[in-house]
């Protein structure tokens, strides 16, 4: 069905993609809304656009593509690898733009070659970009969260303080505040008159004696204890508390962590750069490092300009599902991102697939290369 | 250009705010019998009275249809996006104080801070295979608490429009953000306040559409004045 207000550079794009061995999909434009709102969150249901069906069941105009291209092979069952393409229209509502518009992207779902596969993601998103906006300079940012957890982990912090930074990863201003926090003396955590109790019974210290307490507790007061959290869960994480409120970090430390979130430099130079690092602190991060050198040398087999690329040791998204790369492309000198994307190996067992498959992917934002293809003088 | 002021048209509400007026000079007298929802001020012709519901007071306010309204600051904020810029809190009334607050079992002892449930909601789904699930009708109050305050994410929204201090005992969520005025019934079913969990400090308050004609005109200031004055 050709619709009139498609890009006039579709028809290109989906050339191109086929040529770089993609499967072109299409998913339904009203998708069930749970999926998006479990993975992206409750911030997610001001920006979509829901309503009902007659049975009640809450549904959505599709806010994007990936979720649905998953949700499809998951339910298609046709093995992996796949390389899937689209290119559609999503509904969103956007401080700017219009409500409605076109992405297209490419989803590699299941190449267990991680370095390849993520070299391969960048480096068609460059590609189909530039093929649009020939004579223009790119600017790549590429951040790693994959790197950040493995620098966390070597800093020997306890595990509740390790799961709190990683998950703030993404968000600046809620990690340098958990940073913070971390570094001052005075101890942390607020522990209710209950935990005083327990302390002073001796409880505390004997975790078999907690759980049984917590759970005749549970049932005296009428929590049922298998519907939300178990006796063990609450006996688990209070120890977990406990050790969160008697962590400081010491000032080297903390300032050692701040040095690396301040990296930012071209991508070519980023692997001697966390060497440096990691020999320098006498942190050990040789697993993350060496898979990090892995894709910039993949990126450079197949050709990409590595010289346009930045890494930022800080650049993430706070979503649970995004496990290492993740990039955006923008013309140098303009604000605009024209495409993203990044690794999200465990969207598909939370959607529901049974086994572990690795995943990588990119969209691109149509309006805006339209935009920018008018801006330099094309026409659109 | 004639003023309306909307006021609750029922309860403890109505008797605290036609009382507050009544002090400020201004007698609300209802028209035709007393059960009657339209009602004017002794004395001021250019103001006129509508007894609306409290949330539809809050809804109009946002729609401009009304000028004034006397309503709780948790129905203004909850029931209006960009409240600040749509309506001007002209004075706090002194009745009508509930606090919106974050709520969790008190047998939750390792969870007395939004960073502690934080810890929990990255876990949940891990556990549990779905996400922390919050019983409430403030969608609005508790999004801007938990992802603009808190950084967290990674819950999901059950809508409740009645007994919610029941959903956690009951197993339809795990936790709860509702109003409370004197804790009492969150006592009652084993909930407890987080330290940093109070979202709002609500009261009823006198609440003005933010419209251009009012701009310059006498009428609204000196309602302003004489309500302020009588508090």
């Amino acid at each position: 069905m050709p619709l009139i207000n498609l890009p006039a550079f579709s028809a290109d794009l989906l050339a191109e993609f086929e040529s770089l061995g993609t499967l072109r999909v299409d998913t339904p434009v009203i998708q069930p809304a749970e999926p998006f709102l479990a993975m992206a969150g409750e911030d997610l249901r001001r920006r979509i656009f829901m309503t009902e069906s007659e049975t009640g069941e809450s549904l959505c105009l599709r806010p994007e593509f990936t979720i649905p291209v998953c949700l499809r092979h998951i339910e298609t069952a046709t093995g992996t690898p796949k390389r899937y393409a689209y290119l559609g229209e999503v509904f969103r509502q956007r401080r700017e733009g219009g409500n409605e518009f076109y992405q297209a992207g490419i989803e590699d779902l299941g190449d267990t070659d991680i370095a390849a596969s993520d070299a391969r993601a960048v480096g068609n998103a460059m590609r189909v970009v530039a093929n649009r906006l020939p004579g223009r300079r790119l600017a790549v940012t590429l951040g790693d969260q994959s790197v950040f957890e493995a620098v966390v982990g070597a800093c020997g912090l306890p595990g509740g303080w390790q799961k709190r930074l990683i998950h703030a990863f993404g968000d600046q201003k809620h990690l340098q505040k958990l940073l913070a926090e971390l570094a001052d003396p005075r101890a942390a955590g607020v522990f209710g008159p209950e935990v005083e109790r327990l302390a002073i019974s001796g409880m505390l210290d004997d975790e078999a004696r907690l759980v049984a307490h917590i759970g005749e507790t549970m049932e005296a007061t009428g929590y049922s204890t298998n519907a939300s959290r178990s006796p063990q869960d609450i006996a688990r994480r209070l120890k977990e508390k406990m050790e969160l409120a008697n962590t400081r970090l010491d000032p080297d430390t903390l300032d050692l962590v701040r040095e690396f979130l301040a990296l930012d430099m071209p991508l070519g130079e980023a692997p001697a750069a966390l060497f440096r690092f990691a020999e320098k602190t006498g942190l050990t991060l040789d697993g993350a490092l060496a898979r990090f050198d892995a894709r910039v040398a993949a990126l450079a087999d197949i050709g990409a300009d590595v010289g346009v690329i930045r890494y930022r040791a800080a650049f993430g998204r706070p979503l649970d599902y995004y496990t290492g790369l993740v990039f955006e492309v923008e013309v140098e000198g303009t604000p605009a991102v024209l495409a993203g994307g990044g690794r999200f190996d465990r969207l598909l067992t939370l959607l529901g697939a049974r086994e572990h498959i690795p995943a990588v992917g990119f969209s691109l934002w149509l309006d805006r290369i339209e935009a920018a293809i008018a801006a330099s003088g094309g026409a659109a | 250009m004639t003023i309306t002021i909307a006021l609750p048209s029922k309860g403890r509400m109505k008797d605290d705010a036609s009382a507050i007026f009544e002090r400020a000079g201004m007698k609300i007298v209802a028209v035709g019998n007393d059960r009657s929802y339209r009602g004017r001020v002794e004395g001021w012709d250019d103001v006129e009275i509508a007894f609306l519901s409290a949330s539809e007071i809050s809804r109009e306010l946002g729609n401009g249809t009304i000028d004034f309204g006397v309503t709780g600051e948790d129905l203004v904020r909850e029931g209006l996006a960009n409240a600040d810029a749509r309506v001007e809190f002209c004075a706090r009334l002194g009745f009508g104080h509930a606090d919106v607050v974050v709520a969790v079992p008190e047998i939750w002892y390792d969870v007395d801070t939004m960073a502690d449930l934080g810890d929990v909601a990255a876990d949940f789904r891990a556990r549990h295979g779905r996400r922390l699930a919050i019983a409430t009708k403030y969608w609005r109050l508790t999004q801007n608490h938990f992802s603009g305050s808190h950084g967290i994410q990674l819950y999901r929204i059950v809508e409740s429009l009645g007994a919610t201090e029941g959903a956690p005992a009951s197993g339809s969520a795990d936790i709860i953000v509702d109003i409370t005025s004197t804790g009492s019934t969150l006592h009652a079913n084993h909930l407890k306040i987080l330290a940093d969990g109070v979202i709002l400090r609500s009261e009823a308050c006198l609440v003005r559409a933010r419209k251009p004609a009012h701009d310059g005109d006498p009428v609204v200031d000196r309602i302003i004045a004489a309500v302020r004055g009588a508090l």
